[in-house]
C-alpha cells in the first residue's frame, strides 16, 4: 500500500540507495564466504583423531647426538619402555614411529593388487611394538589386535622389514576393498610392480589419522606395522593420568635423561600441544575472518545509519508536511523502516549473486567445497535484521518531526 | 592554492565530527585489514633474492620408476639423488653449483654441564656463499679444495655462535658434532632469507619460521652418514648399506646453479638433456620425462610457497575494503551535500567548476590521510597480534617501507576515489539557486 509511493521517491534519487544497496550486497557476500571458511576450518580442526581421551595422552622423542650401534639402540630402547612403564600414573606405553597430527611421518603407497598401474592411495605408515589399539585406545572394528609373535625387529640399515601383517583404518580398508563388508584376511601391496611387500589384513580400526591430518578421507590412510626398530632412536607414545598428566610429563624427562648412557636430545610433548600445533594457523585465519566479518557489519550498519540521517535532514519538511496532513507517527517510523527494507531486499538480491560467484572464485582457486543455502539464507536474515536495528534510531527521531515545521518557510 | 585547499581540509576535519569521525573510522579499518593481510602474502611471495633471482636454477630430472607413469606428468619428487647431485656437482655449467641438504645435529659444550645444543643447518659447498649473497661476520666459508677433502670444517650461524661462544671470535676454535671435531671457519651476519628460498624442503620449521644455524660441506656429511633432516622419497629398490642408499634412486637434496644470466638457461636445460640421454645408458631415467628448470620465483611457485591461507585472506580482506570505500562515498555524499551554499558563493565570486573540483577532492584526500594515518597504527598492532599466533606469522609479520608507504596510497587513493562522485555532484551546483534560497 505504501510501497508505491516510496519506491517512486527511491528512483527519483538513486545515488544514496543505490550505495546503500552495494554495501548491503558487498556485505552479504563476505561475509557468508568468511563464515563458510571460518566453519569448515573450526569442523576440520575439531575432526577426532581416533585416540581415545587425547588429553591424557602425551609424547616423548629421543634423538642420541651420535648414533649408537643397532643392539645398543634397541637395548636402551627396552629399558627406557621399562622405565617409562614403572612411572607412577603412567597406564600404557608403546614404542611408535610417529605421531597422528604431529605433521611428520613416514608415507607410503598400498595397493590392492600387485600389477596396478598406479597404487591405490597414500598412507601414513605406523610401526609400533606394542600395541597401538590399548595404548592410544583404537576402536577394533574387525580382525584382532597384533600380538607379540607377530613383532619383527629389524635393523633397517640392513634390511627392509618383511610387513607380512597389518591393521588398516576403515578409510583405507574402504580404499582398498570399495563396498566389501569385511577386510580381515585379504591382501595388501607396499607399492606395486614385483618388488611390492605383500602383507595380509589381521585388523580393522574404526580411526587413526595420519600425521599430516589432512582434510578428507586422506586424512585418515593409515596402515599399523608390528615393527620395531632403530629409526627413529626411540619415541613413545604414554598414556597416563590426565589430571596428572604435567608432572609425569617432567617425571618422564628427567628419569629417561638419567638411565641413557649416551648424550642424547629429549623432547616432550602433549597431544593436546599437538594438536594445538597441527591447527594453529588455521584457527588464527578463523580469528581473522571472524574479526573481518564483525567490523563488516559494523561498517554496514553505521553506514546505514549515516545515510538515513541524511534523508531525513533532507526531508524535515516532507515529513512535517505528512504530520500535518494526519499521519500518525508511526506512519512517519514505518515508511522509513519500509524504504529500509526495500533498499536492503536490492542489496540482498544482488549480494546473493555475489555470494555464489566469490564462492565460485574460491572453489576454482583453492580446494574448498561450494557453500551450502543455508550460508545464504542465514547471511540475508542477518542483514535484514541489521537493516531494521541500524534504520529504527534515525526512523525514530524522524518520527519525532513536529508538524510545525510544515508551516514555516524554507 | 593547493596548500591552502589542504589546509581548509585540515580544518572541515572538525566540521560534522560525527561524519568525520565515521568516514575517517571505516577507511582506517579497511585500509588496516588489507593492509595486514597483503604484508603477510608480500612477505610470502617477496623476491628473497632480486638481483640474481633470474639466474639461480633448481634443475628436476625425473628419475622415477616407468610403473605407474603417465606421460607429461610432473617429475615424482622436487629433490635429486645423490648420483645426478654429485654428477652435477662435479660436470655441470655454470658459474657456481651447489647441493643443499638439511642436517640435524647436537653441539656437545665443552663443560659437560651446560648440555648440548641442538642445531639444524645444512650440507652443502663452499659455492654456497657467494651464490646465495650470504655475510659473514667474522672468517670465510671453507675453500673448494676442503669440499673436496671431505674437512671437518663449520660455518655457524650469528645466533649459533653467541649460544656458544658469547661474545668471543671463535673462528679457529672446535666444537664437537657428529661425533667429531669440527674447526669453525667463519660467523655468518645476520641472514635469514624470507622465504628460506635456498632450501624450501626442510624439515626444521618450513618455508618462514626457523633457521639454519650450522653450515657443513656436503661431502663431510656424506662420510659421516648424517642423513637428511628434511624428506625423503625412494620409489625403487636400493642395496642394503649405506653405499646402497648413494646408489639408489632416492631422491632427497636439492640442488642450485648459479648461470652467468638469464639467457644461459638454454645452455643448462641442453646440459640436463644431454645428461639425461648419457645416463639412460645406464638404463636410468626410464621415464623420459621432459627436464625442468626453475629459477627462483618459479621454484617458489613451484613448492607452493605462498599458503591458500595467505590468499583467501587478502581477497576477503579487499573485499572489506571495498565496502569501506562504498561506505566513504556515501558519507561524503552527505558531507558535500550540506555544503551546497558554500559552493554557490565561491562559484559566484569568480571560482570556475575546477576549483570547486580541486578542493573538495583535496578535502576527500585529507580524510583519506588521516584514515591512513590511523590505519598505519591499526594494522601494526593487528600484525602484532598476529606475530603472536604461531612462528610462522611471527616471522611473517613485519612491515616494511614498502608497504608502509602502501598504507598511505591505498588510503589516499582510495578516498580521492571515493571522492569522485561526491565531488562531481558538488560540482553541479546552480549559484544562482543556491544565492536565492539564502
Amino acid at each position: 500500500m505504501e510501497i508505491r509511493p516510496i519506491l517512486s521517491i527511491l528512483l527519483r534519487n538513486k545515488i544514496a540507495p543505490l550505495l546503500v544497496a552495494l554495501q548491503v550486497a558487498i556485505s552479504l557476500a563476505v561475509l557468508t564466504n568468511a563464515l563458510y571458511i571460518v566453519t569448515l576450518r573450526y569442523e576440520a580442526a575439531n575432526r577426532p583423531s581416533g585416540v581415545a581421551d587425547e588429553s591424557a595422552m602425551f609424547m616423548i622423542h629421543l634423538s642420541p647426538v651420535t648414533k649408537p650401534a643397532f643392539a645398543d639402540i634397541m637395548a636402551q630402547q627396552q629399558r627406557d619402555r621399562e622405565t617409562l612403564a614403572a612411572l607412577p600414573g603412567v597406564a600404557s606405553v608403546a614404542w611408535v614411529n610417529q605421531m597422528a597430527m604431529s605433521q611428520s611421518g613416514w608415507n607410503t603407497v598400498v595397493a590392492t593388487e600387485r600389477t596396478q598401474p598406479q597404487p591405490t592411495a597414500p598412507a601414513a605408515q605406523y610401526l609400533s611394538s606394542d600395541s597401538l589399539v590399548k595404548t592410544l585406545g583404537l576402536e577394533l572394528v574387525e580382525g584382532r589386535d597384533f600380538n607379540a609373535e607377530d613383532i619383527e625387529e629389524v635393523d633397517m640399515d640392513q634390511a627392509d622389514p618383511k610387513m607380512k601383517q597389518v591393521i588398516v583404518t576403515q578409510a583405507l580398508a574402504q580404499a582398498l576393498y570399495p563396498g566389501a563388508a569385511s577386510v580381515v584376511g585379504r591382501k595388501m601391496f607396499f607399492g606395486t610392480g614385483a618388488d611390492a611387500d605383500e602383507s595380509q589384513i589381521v585388523g580393522v580400526v574404526r580411526r587413526l589419522q595420519t600425521p599430516g591430518a589432512a582434510t578428507g578421507k586422506r586424512g585418515e590412510y593409515s596402515v599399523i606395522v608390528p615393527v620395531r626398530t632403530s629409526i627413529p632412536a626411540a619415541q613413545f607414545v604414554v598414556r597416563a593420568d590426565p589430571a596428572q598428566r604435567d608432572r609425569i610429563m617432567r617425571d618422564a624427562e628427567t628419569a629417561l635423561r638419567k638411565i641413557t648412557p649416551y648424550p642424547v636430545i629429549v623432547k616432550v610433548k602433549s597431544l593436546d600441544a599437538i594438536r594445538a600445533d597441527r591447527y594453529r594457523d588455521d584457527r588464527t585465519l578463523a580469528w581473522m575472518l571472524v574479526a573481518v566479518s564483525a567490523l563488516l557489519l559494523l561498517v554496514t550498519a553505521s553506514g546505514i545509519v549515516g545515510m538515513t540521517m541524511l534523508w531525513i535532514s533532507q526531508r524535515r519538511k516532507q515529513i512535517g508536511v505528512r504530520r500535518a496532513l494526519g499521519a500518525r507517527r508511526v506512519d512517519i517510523l514505518r515508511y522509513f523502516i519500509t524504504e529500509n527494507l526495500l533498499i536492503t531486499t536490492g542489496g540482498i538480491v544482488a549480494g546473493l549473486i555475489l555470494a555464489v560467484g566469490l564462492n565460485q572464485f574460491l572453489v576454482a582457486q583453492l580446494e574448498m567445497s561450494k557453500m551450502p543455502i543455508g550460508y545464504l539464507a542465514a547471511g540475508s536474515g542477518l542483514l535484514w535484521l541489521l537493516g531494521v536495528f541500524a534504520v529504527f534510531g534515525p526512523a525514530r527521531r524522524a518520527s519525532a518531526i513536529s508538524p510545525a515545521i510544515a508551516t514555516r518557510a524554507a | 592554492m593547493l596548500r591552502y585547499y589542504f589546509m581548509l581540509g585540515l580544518r572541515n576535519l572538525r566540521r560534522n565530527p560525527v561524519l568525520t569521525g565515521l568516514m575517517v573510522l571505516t577507511l582506517t579499518v579497511g585500509v588496516a585489514a588489507s593492509i595486514s593481510t597483503l604484508t603477510i602474502l608480500h612477505m610470502m611471495s617477496g623476491n628473497p633474492i632480486p638481483d640474481k633471482s633470474s639466474r639461480l636454477f633448481v634443475p628436476l630430472v625425473d628419475n622415477g620408476p616407468l610403473d605407474g607413469y603417465i606421460p607429461g606428468q610432473l617429475p615424482h619428487d622436487s629433490q635429486l639423488s645423490y648420483r645426478d647431485a654429485s654428477n652435477f656437482l662435479q660436470g655441470g655449467p655454470g658459474v657456481r653449483r651447489t647441493a643443499v641438504v638439511g642436517v640435524t645435529g647436537a653441539i656437545e659444550q665443552s663443560r659437560a654441564d651446560l648440555g648440548t645444543v641442538e642445531a639444524d643447518g645444512l650440507a652443502t659447498t663452499s659455492d654456497y656463499f657467494p651464490m646465495f649473497d650470504v655475510p659473514f661476520l667474522r672468517g670465510a666459508a671453507w675453500a673448494p679444495a676442503q669440499d673436496k677433502s671431505t674437512a671437518n670444517v663449520v660455518v655457524l650461524s650469528r645466533r649459533m655462535s653467541e649460544k656458544i661462544f658469547g661474545a668471543q671470535d671463535p673462528v679457529g676454535k672446535h666444537i664437537r658434532l657428529f661425533n667429531n671435531d669440527f674447526e669453525v671457519v667463519g660467523v655468518l651476519g645476520n641472514w635469514n632469507p624470507m622465504p628460506r628460498y635456498t632450501h624450501l624442503i626442510n624439515g626444521n620449521g618450513g618455508n618462514f619460521a626457523g633457521q639454519d644455524d650450522i653450515f657443513i660441506p656436503f661431502q663431510t656429511a656424506i662420510r659421516l652418514h648424517t642423513g637428511t633432516s628434511g624428506s625423503m622419497t625412494c620409489n625403487g629398490p636400493s642395496a642394503p648399506g649405506y653405499q646402497g642408499f648413494l646408489d639408489s634412486e632416492c631422491t632427497w637434496i636439492q640442488f642450485w646453479f648459479e648461470m652467468k644470466s638469464a639467457v644461459e638457461r638454454s645452455t643448462l636445460q641442453d646440459y640436463l638433456d644431454s645428461y639425461t640421454r648419457e645416463q639412460r645408458k645406464f638404463s636410468r631415467f626410464a621415464r623420459q620425462n621432459i627436464n625442468h628448470l626453475y629459477d627462483v620465483m618459479e621454484w617458489m611457485d613451484h613448492l607452493h610457497v605462498v599458503s591458500d591461507d595467505g590468499r583467501v585472506s587478502t581477497w576477503l580482506a579487499f573485499g572489506f575494503l571495498m565496502l569501506c570505500l562504498v561506505n566513504t562515498i556515501g558519507l561524503l555524499l552527505a558531507k558535500f551535500s550540506v555544503r551546497a551554499g558554500e559552493v554557490g558563493v565561491r562559484r559566484a565570486l569568480g571560482a570556475s567548476r575546477a576549483e570547486i573540483f580541486k578542493q573538495f577532492l583535496t578535502e576527500a584526500a585529507v580524510v583519506g590521510l588521516a584514515g591512513g594515518l590511523l590505519g598505519l597504527l591499526l594494522s601494526t598492532g593487528a600484525l602484532w597480534l598476529l606475530a603472536r599466533q604461531s612462528e610462522r606469522y611471527a616471522a611473517l609479520a613485519h612491515m616494511d617501507w614498502s608497504m608502509l608507504l602502501l598504507t598511505f596510497a591505498l588510503a589516499v587513493l582510495s578516498s580521492i576515489v571515493a571522492g569522485l562522485l561526491p565531488t562531481w555532484r558538488a560540482c553541479q551546483v546552480t549559484p544562482a539557486l543556491q544565492l536565492k534560497s539564502q
